[in-house]
């Protein structure tokens, strides 16, 4: 009941709180706070217990079972944390509103990793997309960003639905997620996975399903693109892992060549991508591009420890990218300007935000004792160790430069002499503090000990026949 | 001494649709004492009371197969569903009253509901083909008048045009039927069965004529050029009335020839024209809503798209079809009726809630009654956590099931399609409007809410308690 209790506090609390007056901001911030800090303590009480509902009986076996992974344990952390942050960071007109959609929006997303069954993870893959389409409507600088969102994510959607369906008709249930020793096989398993992997493509997004990722990111308000970015983005890792690994490994291992093919694409397009953007949100959005394509990388490569790896990034990829989406909001809302050009010299004046950006950066740069070195390292000591010589190598480049347009990004905006036109404000206040400290502290705190995730064991998710090669 | 031709047994099966039948003379005779007091408030709650009583004598007989007159009405089961539909069709529609329609007028408009439930009711038992004929005309004559009862111009056009289209099918239904019967010299829908008349060509005509007609009352392309037009014109509630009510008696009607009246060996291929039908519907209808800016008009081609998805269910006429049709006509009754009860909450004195236009900006106007169109528009394109969505998929599922999956295909491709037309219903709602205030907020209207309540709560149950009633077969004794 307690992984219900998980799912159902943010999506009430949401539906609530257009109840309260507009006016209540600051009554409504402290509500949402409340309630994205219920839902760690909930995930940390949840963990191990299971929640099932028979559903349908034919044309197969469905069942409404919520029930957190040990994968989907650390990721639902992730989006208690990352939706506090948010809510946090929220300010400005109609922010009771905002703060409304980004508990719906954390609600559907911890229905999706807590999801036991494939009908109902399909379910909840389309209702996590409404959330983020009505904020782009509301807060979003052009329709036409809402719209390509829609059809990019809605088609990814109802491919994977499709799939869904198949595979119930195929297997016969679809209660299976988190089911050791389910593995699908026959002629039509090619077209399941592809329909699954459309989905968590579009959804990732990988390379040349990427499109409608920079726009979305950069028009979402900062708080939603933290959220979207740090929590929703993970569906894809978590999708190919909990469903293409565990129930499709045969199917996995024929496509994993296109796959990581698309990743390498992905990592270094994003990477350079980034290294020429002028806009300070695009260069995160296109670093996301890059960290999510080395993670596709390493999923296929089928290692135990690049699994490992994976899992310790995808929660150290949500925190930093939630930070620096913050902290760039934090830095729009003083100096009214994206444009990292126009940014300069900010450390004289606003030394607290110009900190807790830094480590942000470096941790998205991957700096040893921080989160994202300890998953990167990881993830391609597991690369090599596979054999994929060349991934790996390119996976370096990509790293390499990951560096320079972080450190772009810091210098030019940080550092150097002050820009006298851009206005002076107050420093980081004590409520972006509070939004920033934790994502800074969780990275910190997992980049020195992250055998706490590494705890967790993967083999169960590394294909039979790679197994034996490793033995 | 005289004989009685039918008795006590016959008269049983026909108790809910009489109870309608005689709320609405209540309706007229209360009318003529009570028009100085409170017309509207009478007239809807003596109707409302005779749908609820009505439901309930109808529920009673779900476990009963009666077959009345002659065999020419079959009660329980499969009719009890359809039914039931129809009254709650009706209940919504009398619903939606609450506010629109001159107060001079109400007792007649009510009447006139009643009567056209009744023709639905009878369409839904009808198992022979003078029946099926008596149901689809009272239905029909019921409501070529309520279309017509408006000042607006357009209602009147929208009746006439109903007036001619529909007799005009009508006549290919009984042409039909009058074919029918000179192949098997009975009217009962039991003599189809016979595996010689596979081969009469007078059977084929006759079943072509009579699909025909038909396909007309469900607005299937291409007999479907009626419904934008018509459902743009009629009345707001009767527009709700004709997409819920009409369809779901046609579609038992042909339910019921479909499963039970064809030729053994030749139905598959009577039913082929059908099923291509459903797919053609499926890709027009939603290709039509997409340039709609009109509520109405909108919900009118997505009427003929989510016949479409029906039909497609029923595609191999497996019993699983038939579950998961009635499965989806059931939600279908709860999303567009909500839809069309937002809309008249909306609607004004002069003007009715239908253009898209009066919706930009609703979520700040009315935060949850933007909510609630947006979860009716989520359903009727089949997305979570709407009954729409397990509709769906369980009519994707049935169709690969009874192998036709090129039908499911389109289902698919019709889907996507139209979410981009439900899409931007939602996004008027929802985007940023520059004239917020300029807009009134209009007064609160209890009965339209209430529905609106009921039918997104309907509509969330069933995603997660799916019920389809398995005791619906056979159709025909």
């Amino acid at each position: 009941m307690i992984v219900l209790a998980l799912v159902l506090v943010p999506i009430a609390v949401g539906l609530a709180l257009p109840a309260i007056p507009r006016s209540a901001e600051r009554a409504a911030k402290t509500i949402g706070m409340l309630a994205a800090a219920a839902t760690v303590v909930l995930a940390v009480a949840a963990r191990g217990d299971e929640w099932t509902l028979h559903w349908l009986a034919r044309p197969f076996d469905a069942a409404l079972h919520f029930g957190l992974t040990p994968i989907s344990f650390w990721i639902a952390l992730l989006a208690g944390v990352c939706t506090f942050s948010a809510v946090a960071g929220t300010s400005g007109v109609r922010a009771r509103d905002l703060i409304a959609l980004l508990l719906l929006s954390e609600g559907t997303m911890l229905a999706l990793f807590a999801a036991r069954d494939l009908l109902l993870f399909a379910l909840c893959w389309d209702l996590m997309l409404i959330p983020v389409f009505l904020i782009l409507v509301r807060w979003g600088e052009h329709p036409a960003v809402a719209w390509r969102y829609f059809l990019y994510n809605f088609a990814g959607g109802v491919v994977l639905l499709l799939a869904a369906v198949a595979f119930g008709l195929a297997a016969g249930t679809t209660d299976v997620i988190g089911v050791p020793g389910v593995h699908l096989a026959g002629t039509w398993v090619p077209w399941i996975m592809a329909g699954f992997a459309a989905g968590f493509l579009v959804k990732t997004p990988v390379w040349p399903f990427h499109t409608w990722m920079p726009p979305t990111y950069t028009s979402l308000p900062p708080p939603a693109a933290a959220l979207i970015s740090g929590v929703q983005s993970k569906a894809g890792p978590y999708g190919f892992i909990a469903v293409g690994l565990a129930l499709m490994p045969q199917q996995m291992q024929a496509d994993a060549r296109l796959l990581i093919v698309l990743g390498l694409i992905g990592l270094l397009y994003g990477a350079f991508a980034a290294l020429v953007q002028a806009d300070v949100k695009r260069i995160v959005a296109y670093s996301s591009l890059s960290h999510l394509g080395l993670m596709l990388v390493a999923i296929c490569s089928f290692d135990p420890l690049a699994l490992d790896g994976v899992l310790v990034y995808i929660v150290a990829h949500g925190l930093f990218s939630a930070a620096l989406f913050l902290a760039l909001g934090f830095i729009e809302e003083r100096e009214e300007t994206r444009v990292l050009a126009r940014l300069g010299g900010l450390d004289r004046h606003d030394p607290r935000l110009a900190g807790a950006f830094h480590i942000a950066a470096l941790a998205a740069l991957g700096l040893p004792g921080l989160a994202g070195f300890a998953g990167e390292l990881i993830m391609l000591i597991g690369v090599y160790r596979a054999g994929l010589i060349l991934p790996a190598i390119l996976a370096l480049v990509a790293i390499v430069t990951a560096s320079a347009y972080m450190l772009r990004l810091y210098q030019d905006a940080m550092q150097g002499p002050p820009r006298p036109e851009l206005p002076v404000r107050r420093d980081m206040t004590w409520s972006e503090g509070i939004a920033l400290a934790p994502l800074l502290v969780a990275l910190i705190v997992l980049g020195i000990y992250p055998t706490a995730i590494l705890r967790v064991d993967m083999m169960p998710y590394v294909p039979a026949v790679q197994m034996q090669v490793q033995r | 001494m005289i004989a009685y031709p039918y008795g006590i047994a016959d008269w049983n099966a026909v108790v809910p649709i009489a109870v309608v039948g005689l709320a609405a003379l209540a309706v007229l005779v209360l009318d003529v004492f009570a028009r100085p007091y409170l017309p509207r408030a009478l007239a809807l709650v003596l109707a409302l009371v005779g749908t609820v009583v009505a439901g309930w004598a109808c529920a009673l007989q779900y476990h009963q197969h009666l077959a009345a007159f002659g065999g020419a009405f079959i009660a329980g089961g499969f009719t009890t569903v359809f039914e039931e539909i129809a009254l709650i069709a009706a209940a919504g529609t009398l619903a939606l009253y609450g506010r629109l329609g001159r107060d001079d007028r109400i007792s007649g408009i009510v009447a006139l509901v009643l009567w056209a439930t009744m023709g639905a009711m009878l369409m839904a038992g009808a198992a022979n083909l003078m029946s099926v004929f008596l149901g689809l005309e009272l239905l029909s004559l019921a409501l070529y008048c309520l279309c017509g009862i408006s000042d607006r111009p357009a209602a009147r056009e929208a009746a006439l045009k109903y007036l001619i289209l529909s007799s005009t099918a009508s006549g290919f239904l009984l042409y039909g039927t009058a074919l029918l019967f000179g192949a098997t010299g009975s009217i009962a829908l039991s003599a189809l069965t016979a595996p010689q008349l596979g081969g009469d060509p007078l059977v084929w005509i006759g079943l072509a004529l009579f699909f025909v007609g038909l396909a007309f009352k469900l607005g299937l392309v291409p007999f479907h050029v009626w419904v934008p037009d018509v459902y743009e014109g009629a009345p707001l509630p009767v527009t709700a009335f004709m997409s819920v009510a009409t369809k779901a008696g046609a579609l038992a009607v042909f339910a019921r020839i479909a499963y039970a009246a064809l030729p053994a060996g030749a139905a598959g291929a009577m039913l082929v024209p059908l099923w291509v039908l459903a797919a053609v519907s499926m890709v027009v209808g939603n290709l039509g809503m997409l340039a709609q800016t009109d509520l109405k008009r909108l919900l009118g081609y997505s009427s003929i798209a989510q016949i479409g998805y029906v039909v497609t269910a029923l595609a191999g006429t497996s019993a699983m079809g038939m579950r998961y049709a009635i499965y989806y006509l059931v939600a279908y009754t709860a999303m567009n009726l909500g839809a069309f009860a937002v809309a008249a909450a909306l609607s004004g004195e002069r003007e009715e809630g239908a253009r898209l236009e009066s919706y930009r900006g609703l979520a700040y106007r009315r935060p949850y009654l933007a909510a609630a169109m947006m979860l009716f528009m989520l359903a009727l394109a089949g997305i979570p956590p709407t009954a729409g969505f397990l509709g769906k998929a369980l009519i994707l599922a049935a169709a690969v099931g009874s192998g036709y999956a090129w039908l499911g295909v389109i289902l698919v491709a019709g889907t996507a399609i139209s979410l981009f037309a439900y899409a931007k219903v939602i996004y008027a709602m929802y985007a940023r409007t520059d004239d917020r205030a300029a807009e009134g907020v209009r007064p609160f209207v209890p009965l339209a809410w209430a529905s609106v309540l009921a039918c997104a709560a309907v509509l969330l149950v069933m995603t997660f308690y799916p019920l389809a009633p398995s005791n619906v077969l056979p159709l025909v004794r």
